[in-house]
């Protein structure tokens, strides 16, 4: 028999872990470069605006819509404001409002979730109804009232806003993960040692969950800073004194028709660069790539 | 078949429930933030009234009683049908939307099937090439288009298209004056349209991705495969079959986001759909109308989170309403 003749599938490596070609198998890298430009992007925030003379609202309109020189390194807006200045200070209110809306919602999706995901069906049922509900609102009529309800705007009030419109969606699956490990024998034992509601949420539950919610809590960063710079856009988020990376782009009306291309691409790829660097260090918390070989 | 009917009744009895929630929270939101709803009614002429004017404008609106004796109002014209007037437009709101819902639904359908027929074709693709250039770099551009938000992606669209190439119309549906045909229509939506879809495409592609390389680590590709299969008839007939079901209901759920989605960039392109109107009437107190926005949003997520539970439950009856499979168990 010449053994040639079949074609051998499916045969794996005698190794445990074999030695796969490229990157797959192997454990993710952590992503140095976006790393970098994050603290980059960080220290700029919060350094720079000690040493630049410049007032980021003073306007300037004798150097309006000048490009980008070696007076103004990322050039002036209409008003003749300098986006460098703009640029720092505007991006620590952006970080600012990512971090403090995320801690807001996190903290509501957390008691939430596990409340629903640890209470008895009908108020479970209940709960997550109302999450429904919530979601099912325009989050810009939320949004309009909340500020009303909360005041003149400002970057903690803005921040509260994002933080109580956005948790919904986390709620959803830390209730998934709660419902999974309520049925599990060591909750079961904590309860009928008398663990309380918070004993049990904080001993068991958060330990076990802590890997995907904190995945969650970083992309949550990153869809309230988007938030904050949608709203600030459409003239919906921090009034126009107030700098940031969204509200700088609401002047780009103007920038169309003097085609001042860095009044666009300046604050926004800040902004989008930002984003990508906190995804890319979400996906790496996310965990181990898939180690198993492919069938195919 | 009894059965059915019950279970078909609590799904409806559980809708209205909702919706009627719904109403009565955006009813009462709506009022309780700031502005003049006068002022949305009468234009500028609201701040010169003096007060007796005020009192009768208020009474003619209806807007004199307390906020729940107005939703009772409200709520019983609207069971008849009657959900009131624009106070912008002046006009029954049901024929301020008809007007603009057929331009969001363009839109939105035909970014809908842009992003889902995308999705897939990038996520088999991917699943093709495993580990290899193509997937790599498929991974690496779409990580960064899904970071770039939606409104900054229509300002770059607008910048580089309309005002640096001049290629194509920067706002509006259709050009004024001009003859509304087809082809101009077309050229208008270009831009949204790519906005719409490349703000959500990798996001699902994405899914595709992940869920297809899960299914081909299965035992029965490796069956296939020893049964003398090829790879396309292996990946097409056995596993992209598998993951389809799973595929339609996240299809079902994600519709009103995708469609919610184009209210931000109809906003920038200033398109006359019913983002735009969204955007007004919260702005504007155009009460009746935001409130029948947003009821049919609601009724719109609502409705798709129904659909997509249905279709999981007919994959998966395990995933069934619990309760409801434990009494019709108890009933057999």
């Amino acid at each position: 028999m010449n053994e040639d003749r079949f074609v051998r599938v499916g045969i794996r490596p005698e190794k445990e872990e074999p030695v796969l070609p490229g990157r797959a198998g192997r454990r993710k890298e952590f992503p140095f470069l976006s790393a970098g430009i994050l603290s980059f992007i960080f220290l700029g925030c919060l350094l720079f605006p000690l040493f630049i003379q410049t007032d980021p609202a003073y306007l300037d309109l004798a150097h309006a819509n000048a490009a980008p020189s070696r007076a103004f390194p990322f050039g002036t807006d209409a008003l003749g404001r300098d986006l460098f200045a703009m640029i720092w200070h505007g991006g620590r209110i952006s970080l600012w409002i990512g971090f403090a809306a995320a801690a807001v919602s996190t903290g509501i999706a957390l008691v939430w979730g596990s409340a629903s995901g640890l209470a008895p069906a009908w108020a479970d049922a209940l709960l997550m109804r109302l999450t429904d509900i919530l979601l099912s609102i325009p989050s810009l009529i939320l949004v309009l009232f909340l500020q009303a309800l909360l005041g003149e705007p400002s970057a903690l009030s803005l921040s509260l806003v994002i933080g109580l419109t956005g948790w919904a969606d986390m709620a959803k699956v830390i209730r998934t993960e709660a419902r999974q490990i309520r049925g599990s024998g060591y909750v079961t034992a904590s309860r009928c040692m008398g663990g309380g509601f918070f004993h049990i949420l904080w001993r068991h539950l958060t330990p076990n969950f802590i890997s995907s919610i904190l995945f969650m809590v970083v992309m949550s960063i990153r869809s309230a800073m988007a938030a904050e710079a949608t709203l600030s856009f459409m003239g919906l988020g921090l009034p126009l004194e107030t700098v940031s990376w969204g509200g700088m782009l609401a002047l780009s009306e103007r920038a169309f028709m003097t085609a001042s291309w860095w009044v666009l691409w300046i604050p926004g790829g800040f902004l989008t660069a930002t984003l990508l660097c906190v995804t890319q260090l979400g996906n790496y918390l996310r965990g181990r790539l898939n180690q198993k070989q492919s069938n195919l | 078949m009894k059965n059915r009917v019950f279970a078909f009744g609590k799904r409806l009895l559980g809708l209205i429930l909702s919706l009627l929630v719904l109403s009565a929270a955006v009813f009462y939101l709506s009022r309780l933030a700031p502005g003049d709803p006068l002022v949305s009614y009468y234009g500028d002429r609201a701040e010169k009234m003096s007060a007796a004017e005020r009192e009768w404008a208020e009474k003619k609106l209806g807007l004199d009683a307390p906020v729940s004796v107005q939703y009772l109002r409200w709520l019983e014209r609207a069971v008849h049908g009657d959900f009131g007037i624009s106070y912008q437009y002046k006009r029954d709101v049901l024929e301020v939307i008809g007007e603009r819902a057929g331009n969001t639904l363009l839109l939105g359908g035909a970014g809908f099937f842009l992003i889902f027929g995308g999705a897939l074709l990038l996520g088999v693709l991917c699943v093709w090439w495993e580990g290899r250039l193509p997937d790599r770099l498929l991974c690496r551009v779409g990580t960064v288009t899904s970071c770039v938000p939606e409104f900054w992606l229509s300002l770059l669209l607008i910048f580089i298209f309309a005002v640096r190439l001049r290629l194509l119309p920067s706002s509006g549906a259709y050009s004024t004056g001009g003859s509304a045909g087809a082809g101009d229509r077309l050229r208008h939506l270009l831009l949204p349209l790519a906005a719409v879809t490349l703000g959500h495409l990798w996001y699902y592609a994405y899914l595709v991705r992940n869920r297809l390389l899960e299914e081909v680590r299965a035992e029965y590709v490796l069956l296939a495969k020893s049964k003398g299969l090829g790879k396309r008839a292996i990946l097409f007939r056995h596993c992209l079959r598998n993951l389809l079901p799973a595929y339609l209901s996240i299809l079902a759920i994600s519709a009103p986001h995708i469609l919610g989605g184009t209210y931000i960039i109809e906003t920038v392109f200033s398109y006359p759909g019913l983002g735009t109107l969204v955007y007004e009437s919260a702005r504007y107190q155009d009460y009746h109308l935001l409130m029948i926005l947003s009821l049919l949003s609601g009724a719109l997520v609502i409705l798709c989170n129904t659909v997509g539970q249905l279709i999981n439950g007919r994959i998966d009856p395990r995933i069934r309403d619990p309760e409801a499979a434990a009494g019709e168990g108890a009933r057999r």
